[in-house]
């Protein structure tokens, strides 16, 4: 009886189950009590939705918590957008109906799209908790609304260093011991999910260990710091918000950042470059790049590998495809200034080999022993390879280049404050190019398709004339570059499908292998009104290039900035590469006219998308100079 | 008495069948007296909602049958563009909804020859196929809108950029 009871139960309450569901009647309302700075918050406009949880912006158990940490609302009925301020001020926004939401600068994915219901909007919980540094962490019968140290970065400055910490709420610090040159720090009331060990580029700061103890609802931080012999600190200091610092070897706990990076390093002094450990970057013959020193670590499952560099140098990295699981890392226009390097180790790199790969290249070649996790970071003074033993998805990038040095150090200050929060970058691209020293450049439009019309300003001569102008700067600068059409023609045939003609044009740069497509294009409408430059992309891995392109043409070309936009462009969607359509301006708008006619303006253009291009791949791989095709 | 037990489990199920079927036969539409439509502004990227009332399910009309004309409706509206008064990215004069249907969560939405009148510029011609998603998959279900000119399927417009021969969806943009 028993087992039919169970059964005939089942199925009864699946059939009512698909009744009931018929009728689809709103998700039930939940209730969730967490326990949030020694009280307990309810949140009761909670409901649960595919791939998580979504909250009422006017749940009042919301709005008590985000009083609490000084962080306002502002969403009125009928309005798109919703915006979280935090007390810092960081602006958290996101729109209805659109899963990108913004935390400050930085655009992110949720798991849904935040919607209305009920005269209510709704958004996702965990997404709202991360951007405003919390985690749900659970503590016996309870959930704990728990604080996140969400950064701790050491920005170098000459032999100096300073520790800055941030988190979801004011930090409270105190220094707990300090010997045999480690120095622990607590930090109250804090949890945080940065790794346990951090590896440090050679400086003041070796290493960097974290430890949450203590229950969820008090947990306590403890930053152990490995220093270099002979290191001073100040005493730890917290700005009014929620950063907290500790400066090294004289640089000042509270200095603003800005001002430390513009100081130029104090000059070498005997005995400086023993006491931090690492080869002075003045030391170095001038105009001569050498790889100084390479050493592997590893621990815990990682494999830390630092690669120092005495000077600026570009340098590029591949890895095979699984199960060949290798990559190297070349370092261009450079010298090994120590022995080769041809050793076993234990830990995710199972193997390194380094040695002067040509004259002007060295090699840093691994072995894995399995296809993990891999991140190549560029600092001012080298590079740091860091070997996860998680396993890596397929189709993450298996090459990347850039520049060590000050450009490595200008590139990772992110304009918008606050520049160290942990910056999510844009999906890297999956794609190795054949060519990595080919730019493709399409004009658009052409031959029988002349695009936008007005008077005597034709689309597909402006595009063309921009182009052109913009091939010269890139050859000029060590490029190479192909080109989807060189004169007024149709790159597939006259009054061709618009299909074939844009197929055509991806047909080329994918088969050359470029590096990455910009298609240049001069935007319409059908009146005067909008005016300005858009940069497209589709891809996640176009937006990198979108943005820097248009962040230079934001800075260089007098045009208004409409900013990077997504649109499934067929020319953007299909090139296998990163790429960008840049609408350039309005041939429709008077003003946006008179700037596309004018030469200076064309040339202005190309320079900066030019300079776009610079800031996204750097300098063309090393090798002699080839003009384009 | 194993009989007698077996016969009531079908006599149970018999019953849960009939009446889940009734509810089948006469769920009523998820959607409701109003549907809201998207215009795309004049900055072609934010889409501002614009609320139309929608007649409520006939009597003879499936839930299905009712969500179909909805999509016609609303597609119509999305099409026909707000009030004169309010700036926004249209399509291009005289298109308009041939027709209109629903598979499972894909709408599909016919229009006339006239959207092929491009000005050949980007923001208007992504800024109405945006608008057109929007409205659609504003609708309980609708989850992506594929789009046929003149009942062909096109990868472009002519002299085109926008990608429409696949379903668009609203994280195309």
């Amino acid at each position: 009886m028993s087992r039919y009871g169970v059964r005939i139960g089942s199925v009864l309450a699946l059939l009512i189950a698909c009744a009931l569901g018929m009728q689809a009647p709103a998700p039930a309302a939940e209730r969730a009590a967490f326990a949030f700075d020694g009280r307990t918050v309810v949140f009761t406009q909670i409901i649960p939705q595919s791939g998580g949880r979504a909250i009422s912006i006017d749940d009042p158990g919301l709005r008590s918590m985000l009083d609490r940490i000084g962080a306002t609302v502002t969403w009125e009925q009928g309005e798109r957008y919703i915006l979280i301020t935090t007390a810092e001020p960081v602006v958290i926004s996101f729109a209805l109906g659109d899963r990108r939401y913004d935390v400050g600068p930085v655009t992110q994915q949720a798991a849904f799209a935040p919607f209305m219901l009920d005269g209510h909007a709704y958004v996702p919980l965990a997404e709202l908790l991360h951007g405003l540094d919390f985690a749900i962490k659970p503590d016996g019968g309870q959930n704990v609304l728990q604080p996140q140290i969400a950064s701790i970065d050491i920005e170098s400055s000459g032999r100096g260093a300073k520790l800055i910490a941030h988190a979801g709420m004011p930090l409270d610090a105190r220094v707990v011991s300090e010997q045999n040159g480690k120095l622990t720090v607590a930090f109250d009331g804090v949890g945080t999910q940065l790794e346990r060990t951090r590896t440090l580029a050679a400086g003041p700061v070796r290493r960097m260990d974290l430890r949450t103890s203590g229950p969820a609802a008090h947990p306590t931080t403890f930053v152990t710091l490995y220093l270099a012999p002979g290191t001073t600190h100040s005493a730890p200091a917290t700005d009014d918000q929620r950063d907290f610092t500790i400066g090294f070897n004289g640089v000042a706990a509270a200095q603003p950042v800005a001002a430390t990076q513009n100081t130029p390093p104090p000059a070498p002094e005997p005995g400086a470059a023993e006491a931090s450990g690492s080869p002075s970057p003045q030391m170095t013959p001038a105009g001569q790049v050498q790889v100084t020193d390479v050493t592997p670590e590893s621990q815990n499952g990682t494999s830390t590998i630092r690669i120092a560099v005495a000077g600026a140098a570009s340098y590029e990295w591949h890895r095979l495809r699984p199960p060949d699981n290798r990559m190297w890392i070349d370092v261009h226009a450079a010298r090994l200034a120590i022995p080769p390097l041809d050793e076993t180790a234990a830990g995710p790199v199972t193997a390194i080999r380094v040695h002067q790969q040509s004259p002007d290249t060295v090699r840093v070649a691994l072995s894995l022993a399995a296809f993990d996790t891999v991140a190549v970071t560029p600092d001012a003074t080298g590079l740091t390879v860091v070997v996860n033993a998680s396993p890596a998805d397929e189709t993450v990038a298996r090459a990347g280049a850039g520049m060590t040095g000050a450009q490595a150090v200008a590139a990772a200050q992110p304009s918008p404050s606050p520049g160290w929060k942990f910056t999510p970058q844009a999906a890297p691209s999956n794609y190795a190019a054949p060519n990595p020293r080919l730019i493709a450049i399409d004009p658009g439009h052409g031959g029988s398709d002349s695009g936008a019309l007005r008077g005597d300003a034709i689309e597909k001569d402006l595009t063309l004339d921009i182009s052109r102008r913009l091939r010269a700067v890139l050859v000029s600068r060590g490029w190479q570059v192909v080109m989807t059409r060189e004169s007024d023609k149709d790159v597939f045939a006259p009054d061709d499908s618009a299909r074939d003609e844009l197929q055509a044009r991806d047909d080329i740069a994918n088969s050359a292998g470029a590096r990455l497509l910009v298609s240049i294009h001069v935007n319409s409408f059908m009146n005067s009104g909008p005016h300005g430059a858009t940069a497209y992309y589709y891809k996640d891995s176009d937006v990198a290039l979108a943005q820097a392109v248009d962040k230079r043409i934001a800075a260089e070309v007098p045009v208004k900035n409409i900013g990077i936009v997504k649109d499934k462009l067929y020319v953007v969607h299909h090139a296998n590469m990163p790429a960008t359509l840049i609408e350039t301006a309005f041939v429709s708008n008077p003003d946006d006219r008179r700037l596309l006619q004018d030469p200076a303006w064309r040339q202005k253009m190309a320079v900066a998308i030019a300079d776009g291009i610079a800031d996204y791949a750097g300098t063309p791989p090393s090798g002699t100079s080839i003009n384009g095709q | 008495m194993r009989t007698s037990r077996a016969v009531s489990i079908v006599v149970l199920l018999v019953i849960v069948a009939g009446v889940s079927w009734y509810f089948a036969s006469h769920r009523r539409s998820p959607v409701g007296d109003r549907v809201t439509v998207y215009y795309t502004k004049l900055d072609g990227a934010s889409e501002v909602p614009w609320t139309v009332s929608m007649r409520p399910q006939e009597a003879n009309e499936s839930a299905a049958e009712h969500l179909q004309n909805a999509v016609l409706y609303a597609a119509t509206q999305a099409v026909a563009g707000p009030p004169s008064d309010v700036q926004a990215l249209r399509f291009p004069v005289g298109t308009h909804v041939l027709g209109a249907s629903v598979n499972d969560s894909t709408a599909t939405v016919d229009l006339s020859g006239e959207v092929k009148n491009q000005s050949a510029g980007v923001l208007g011609e992504s800024g109405q196929f945006k608008s057109l998603v929007w409205t659609l998959t504003a609708l309980p279900g609708i989850s992506q809108v594929a789009v046929r000119v003149q009942g062909q399927t096109l990868s472009t417009l002519p002299g085109g950029h926008l990608e429409i021969d696949e379903p668009l969806r609203r994280s195309d943009w």
